[in-house]
């Protein structure tokens, strides 16, 4: 039994570049009105909360501040118009390709891991067989409620030589040049597993389970029924969970951020988005944050398009 | 328990005993590294200011309640008052961003009508420029209207989740059938009505998932709060508890608050993930019974 | 053609926004903020800091002064402080009093975010020392903060450790190198102290000890000298003693660094004035242990000390209320009552001159060093400080990223200062600022 159910994959798949009209195409005719409606307050939050900064963020990004003679005392600094210079500043700095490389490395690591973990996860939740199931979804869940502020005291906890549980057992210094990475991707697999595992738990559970039943009719395991029928349902979630993780991931911040008081393995610039809090909210340069995250968002929007093309070929290639 | 009160899954049979060990113990080692490190904040909370740098990590110590006296004391219990910004914060923000989310996933998954692609992208797109930057610009522009250290600043930016919106419409896909749509209008209900008692009722589970997926991020965020208020009565607890942290360059760092604060913040958030997690037993094939 | 009209009204309403968003952000030439005083009310004014219990000292001034109404609102320290305050100015509605480290006031007075006071408060200079006073006037004729707390450096160490490992207290750098092997052969396990690629304003003011002067103005351009040769003594003695493997090298004010405090593994800590509260809070089981000198010297006779942190009152150049904010800043750092509040609420060490005569018996921390207080006073006086420059925070942050690294490396300190140097310069020439040689 082939049970790709029509229903769950119908409208619904990826933003492709034509509107998809397979169903009830009168309804859709005479309903014109209705969903600009329904998606008009997202819209109007989305324009004054996200276009209007963006829009000034771009402003922001080809301007800079000149001083003259000692810059203190009134007029002294001025705001200019200055083209491309932080783009191009942004695009030859050397330190900041490094940057995107470690963050390619790690990100790696983290995807590959945590969201072979959420599906995992995910599947086994759904299960039927499974016990104490409700305590493994709130304890899973639980790292993501655990605020930043707590982070770094937390992970020097966990981490720093002679405190930590971990050094008792194994012998490696966890925050060395070789292990920062793994220590640090760790960090976002277990803060970002949880959130990930319910997204595709949520989607499990808005399967009817009649869809699984003539499988199990069939004789089909627990095994076959995930593999052959609770994925390939899952794939648009699964793709577009990877599509946010991997932007996520261009954007790691945070945990590089808690480890770096406690080890000198990370720079201020460990990251790209590092080096633009650094810029905005150390150094005061906000017009060079603005450059370089513009760029940040065209390299996790590539990214994300990219994966998106080569997803969508291999996965809806067959139609 | 899912299996005992959903029907249609009690159905695998006989093999569950000896299957259900493996699955189960896989889940609880997950489990297990995801609690860890938290307990550690449990631990650490109970440890008094002279046990918390110097007994060994995962020793419990003497100090958890007046470790909670100290922090209800600190400057005549402004944490409760942080505490109580953060619910309103986390709690407004999440029901008006559930709300908004799921009517717009809902639309974009049941309607197809010119510009749905444009738009979906667009909201999502919003993913793509990172808050830290963001921050600064949304402060100039809600101080350009006199908006800024109020809890509007706060409130209405994290309304929108881009994250929230892509969630409702994969959901509004999956759990709302066509046909269940196409017999209600028949019957001659209008997209309002429609919505509202068609959709939403087979939404439920998705729009919890949203709801404790964007209170969460609002109780945890800093950034934007940090910017936005300078009226200290106003802090939710991250940027209170900051304060706390960094204390300034001549001023120690009170950890033993920070710790206990930090657990204290995290009973509301399990309190509300358990109360609201039996929603995702129902049962969706509801919908087939139906029409 | 719904998507059009849509797809406009959006553009027109972007647009608008935008405008707005710019004009709020841009030009200093914004008319006052909307902090509005009701003619017949009093003042009110609202004073963003750190400090401990300034809420309780603003209530005392508010007794008194029932027309100058001030309002504390506590805020987090550290750098991104200094940004929440200049986005703020920049926005137009920032607190009308802002506590501002000695450090950051340079670049508050290059964005134009705080007044410059010299017609108002001019009296207030004989209340404090020369070289504090540099501090607030930049070394030019405007006077843009009064000074609140100072940190002059002592050595902080373990009394009884030394005794038990045989070593005196060390009167010169010479001789704290060679406690510092000392120490190292006697247990491996412990360290007389640590080097922070942390912490440059603690390197900051070791080299101000050593007599450095970063930056300096002269006639009409600034003078950058991060690396000049005070400062790669400083730096090269360091990184001998990291290389050597006679000084730890982990940082400062981690869950560690802590430990070792506590656990008596790390016996001395070259810190500022108000390393008590850090200690006391930090290192609680080493209560009645600790004592302090002076800083080890660069050679015997000399006697010399730096600064270490240190925050002065600024108010806002968009203040509508200059002269009551002018009033209060005055009040609560040069009246009697008020610096004595300073000391017992706040916990800070005041920046005026006869502060040694409000401060009291030793902390309680200190029960073993009666003179405390006397000591510190003493050792206040032979602090030198140097002019902070307008991009601080630039320094620091490739300070942090160059020392890091050469912890890491153990590579040369000196030339890691030269990096920053170089960073702190580039960037001054990049802003446009008139650089002298």
């Amino acid at each position: 039994m082939s049970a790709r159910p029509a229903a769950l994959s119908a409208p619904e798949r990826l933003p492709e570049p034509a509107p998809r009209r397979r169903r009830a195409p009168a309804r859709e005719r005479r309903a014109t009105a209705a969903p600009y409606l329904f998606l008009a307050p997202a819209m109007l939050l989305f324009t004054l909360f996200l276009a209007v900064p963006i829009g000034y963020t771009v402003y922001l990004s080809v301007r800079g501040t000149k001083v003259s003679g000692l810059g203190l005392g009134k007029g002294a600094r001025r705001e200019i118009f200055t083209g491309l210079d932080n783009y191009t500043a942004a695009i030859g700095d050397g330190e900041l390709w490094a940057g995107w490389l470690r963050v390619l490395g790690y990100g790696l690591l983290v995807l590959a891991v945590m969201l072979t973990l959420a599906l995992l996860f995910a599947l086994l939740l759904d299960s039927a067989r499974v016990r104490l199931a409700r305590f493994s979804r709130v304890a899973i869940f639980l790292p993501y409620a655990v605020p930043g502020v707590a982070a770094t005291l937390l992970w020097g906890f966990l981490y720093l030589p002679s405190l930590s549980p971990i050094r008792q057992v194994l012998d490696v210094d966890l925050l060395g040049t070789g292990t920062v990475m793994v220590s640090m991707a760790n960090i976002a697999v277990w803060g970002g597993v949880g959130f990930n595992m319910l997204v595709l738990y949520t989607a499990l559970r808005a399967v009817p389970s009649s869809y699984y039943e003539a499988a199990r009719i069939d004789g089909a395991s627990e095994v076959q029924i995930a593999l052959r029928i609770k994925v390939p349902i899952l794939l648009p979630a699964i793709i577009l969970t990877t599509v946010f993780s991997i932007i996520a991931t261009v954007q790691v911040f945070t945990e590089p951020t808690a480890l770096r008081p406690l080890t000198n393995t990370i720079s201020s610039t460990w990251s790209p988005l590092m080096k633009v809090y650094r810029d905005a909210f150390v150094t005061g340069d906000l017009y060079s944050a603005a450059a370089t995250s513009i760029v940040i968002a065209v390299i996790s929007l590539v990214l994300s398009f990219g994966f998106l093309r080569v997803v969508r070929d291999r996965a809806y290639g067959e139609g | 328990m899912a299996a005992t009160t959903v029907p249609g899954r009690t159905a695998a049979p006989r093999a569950s005993r000896a299957g259900a060990v493996v699955p189960t113990a896989i889940l609880l080692l997950g489990a297990l590294y995801c609690l860890l490190p938290v307990s550690w904040v449990v631990v650490a909370a109970t440890k008094s200011k002279a046990e918390l740098f110097s007994t060994s990590t995962f020793v419990p110590g003497t100090g958890l309640l007046s470790n909670i006296a100290d922090l209800a004391a600190y400057r005549d219990g402004v944490f409760w008052l942080w505490l109580a910004n953060t619910v309103l914060y986390a709690g407004g923000g999440a029901l008006l961003s559930t709300a908004v989310s799921t009517v717009s996933g809902y639309a974009l998954a049941k309607y197809a009508f010119p510009g749905r692609n444009l738009i979906f992208t667009v909201l999502i797109g919003g993913v793509l420029v990172p808050a830290v930057v963001l921050a600064i610009p949304q402060y100039l522009l809600f101080s350009s209207f006199g908006l800024a250290d109020t809890y509007w600043s706060v409130l209405l930016p994290q309304i929108l989740s881009p994250y929230g919106v892509y969630l409702a419409r994969i959901y509004a896909a999956a759990a709302v059938p066509d046909a269940l749509l196409e017999a209600a209008r028949i019957d001659g209900a209008g997209h309002w009505l429609l919505m509202r008692k068609v959709a939403l009722p087979l939404m439920l589970p998705g729009m919890v998932t949203i709801f404790l997926f964007q209170f969460t991020a609002i109780w945890n965020n800093f950034l934007l709060p940090f910017i936005m208020l300078g009226d200290d009565a106003k802090f939710p607890l991250t940027v209170g508890l900051y304060t706390l942290l960094a204390a300034g360059a001549n001023q120690p760092a009170l950890y033993n608050l920070i710790i206990t604060g930090t657990l204290i913040s995290l009973v509301p958030l399990v309190a509300l993930f358990l109360t609201m997690q039996r929603h995702w037993r129902t049962d969706l094939a509801g919908g087939a019974l139906k029409s | 053609m719904r998507m059009n009209r849509l797809a406009a009204t959006m553009a027109a309403v972007l647009a608008t926004a935008l405008a707005a968003g710019c004009s709020g952000g841009g030009s200093s030439a914004e008319p006052a903020p909307q902090t509005t005083t009701a003619a017949a009310g009093p003042v009110k004014l609202v004073y963003w800091t750190w400090a401990p219990n300034m809420d309780k000292i603003a209530a005392a001034w508010n007794a008194k002064n029932p027309d100058i109404q001030v309002t504390v609102s506590k805020q987090a320290g550290g750098d991104d402080a200094a940004a929440k305050f200049l986005t703020a100015a920049k926005a137009g509605n920032p607190p009308d009093l802002v506590q501002a480290e000695y450090q950051m006031l340079p670049s508050f007075v290059a964005a134009d975010a705080v007044a410059d006071l010299s017609a108002e408060i001019a009296s207030a200079k004989a209340e404090f020392s020369e070289g504090i006073w540099r501090m607030v006037t930049l070394g030019t004729e405007g006077v843009y903060a009064l000074p609140q707390d100072s940190g002059p450096m002592m050595l902080y160490y373990r009394q009884d450790l030394l005794k038990k490992y045989g070593v005196e207290v060390p009167k010169t750098w010479e001789q704290y190198a060679q406690a510092a092997r000392t120490v190292r052969e006697k247990d491996p396990k412990v360290f007389l102290g640590t080097f922070s690629s942390k912490d440059p304003g603690a390197f900051a003011g070791l080299a101000q000890q050593a007599g450095a002067q970063w930056w300096s103005i002269a006639g009409e351009s600034w003078k950058v000298a991060v690396d000049d040769p005070a400062t790669r003594k400083v730096a090269d003695y360091w990184g001998g003693l990291v290389k050597e493997g006679v000084i730890d090298d982990q940082p400062y004010f981690t869950p560690e660094w802590n430990k070792a405090l506590n656990d008596g593994t790390l016996l001395s800590w070259p810190s500022a004035v108000w390393g008590p509260g850090v200690l006391s809070t930090n290192a609680p089981k080493g209560k009645g242990k600790w004592a302090i000198a002076p800083l080890p010297q660069w050679s015997e006779g000399e006697n010399f000390s730096g600064f270490w942190g240190g925050s002065s009152t600024a108010v806002a150049e968009k203040s509508p209320n200059r002269a009551a904010a002018v009033k209060f800043a005055t009040w609560l750092n040069t009246d009697p009552e008020a610096v004595g509040m300073l000391v017992s609420e706040a916990a800070i060490y005041p920046a005026v001159s006869d502060a040694g005569s409000r401060l009291g018996s030793a902390p309680e921390y200190f029960s073993n060093q009666e003179d405390f207080w006397q000591q510190a006073t003493t050792i206040a006086a032979t602090a030198r400080g140097f002019t902070f420059g307008p991009n601080v925070n630039v320094a620091y942050s490739a300070w942090k990223d160059a020392f890091d690294k050469a912890v890491r490396d153990k590579s040369s300190f000196s030339s890691a200062l030269a990096t920053v140097q170089e960073s702190t310069v580039a960037d001054m020439r990049k802003s446009g600022f008139q650089l002298a040689r």
